[in-house]
């Protein structure tokens, strides 16, 4: 992909998975990742990376927007974050001594799980 | 496994009302900010999917409320992710900005959406989220 095209590419790519982590109250790794790697031909680690970069400051659109709407409790989610970044750092050193193939399987039927039961739930309610 | 009776129900927003317990950062919660920011170390995966879960299955929020304290969390995790790796990875600082050019506008639709849309439609859209994001992972 040439230049100009990959960097429109990466703009509208961009806009979609903004949208889709403000609506869904996640960062957007999880789209920009494979994005990366599989478009624009970015190693696994730069890409990770690279996403980092964009997840915050969507996060802090996102966040200021719902908090001039009055939805959720920015003060409250930064001292949870907060907490998790604890945590964070304790799982990325666990990370190191588990066997990752195993952890991700489980967590993977873990997600279907969830995400069947909670489409279920929507379906349910009225 | 068709069950629709009214105990799936309970799920409901008057399971808890996020607002009695506004600025409080109880033990349930930090427990689940805990546990969100070790498996998603863990994993490799970002906090959101862990999190949204256990706020609304394990701590009754509502779906919308859920899915707005995970994405303020998420501004202190991933900027101490960028500090610890962000920085000394590899960053394709060019790419970065354009997508996050574009992913600055998406945010502001994206929470604008979040902010209007109703209970049923959301907590669908998000678990097929998280069954795809398992397929996902399921086949990395």
């Amino acid at each position: 992909m040439s230049g100009v095209v990959l960097y429109a590419a990466l703009i509208a790519f961009g806009f979609l998975t903004g949208g889709a982590a403000g609506l869904l109250g996640v960062g957007g790794g999880i789209m920009m990742v494979p994005f990366l790697t599989l478009v624009a031909g970015v190693s696994q680690h730069a890409a990770q990376a690279t996403s980092l970069l964009v997840v915050l400051p969507t996060a802090v659109v996102a966040s200021i927007t719902l908090q001039r709407k009055g939805v959720g409790d920015l003060p409250l989610a930064l001292r949870f974050g907060l907490v998790g970044a604890v945590g964070g750092v304790a799982g990325a050193l666990l990370a190191l001594m588990l066997p990752g193939h195993a952890l991700r399987i489980i967590f993977a039927l873990f997600l279907g799980v969830v995400g069947v039961r909670l489409v279920r739930d929507g379906i349910a309610l009225e | 496994m068709t069950d629709r009776s009214p105990s799936t129900v309970v799920l409901e927003p008057s399971v808890s009302s996020p607002a009695s317990r506004r600025g409080r950062l109880t033990r349930e919660l930090a427990a689940i900010g805990g546990a969100g920011g070790v498996l998603s170390g863990l994993l490799g995966v970002g906090g959101g999917v862990i999190m949204v879960p256990l706020l609304v299955l394990r701590a009754g929020y509502r779906q919308r409320d859920a899915h707005a304290i995970s994405l303020g969390a998420i501004i202190p995790i991933s900027f101490a992710s960028v500090l610890t790796y962000g920085i000394a990875g590899e960053v394709r600082a060019g790419y970065a900005l354009a997508l996050a050019l574009g992913s600055v506008f998406g945010a502001r639709v994206g929470a604008g959406l979040l902010a209007r849309i109703r209970e049923r439609p959301l907590k669908i859209v998000f678990g097929v989220f998280l069954v795809a994001v398992a397929v996902l992972l399921l086949f990395k």
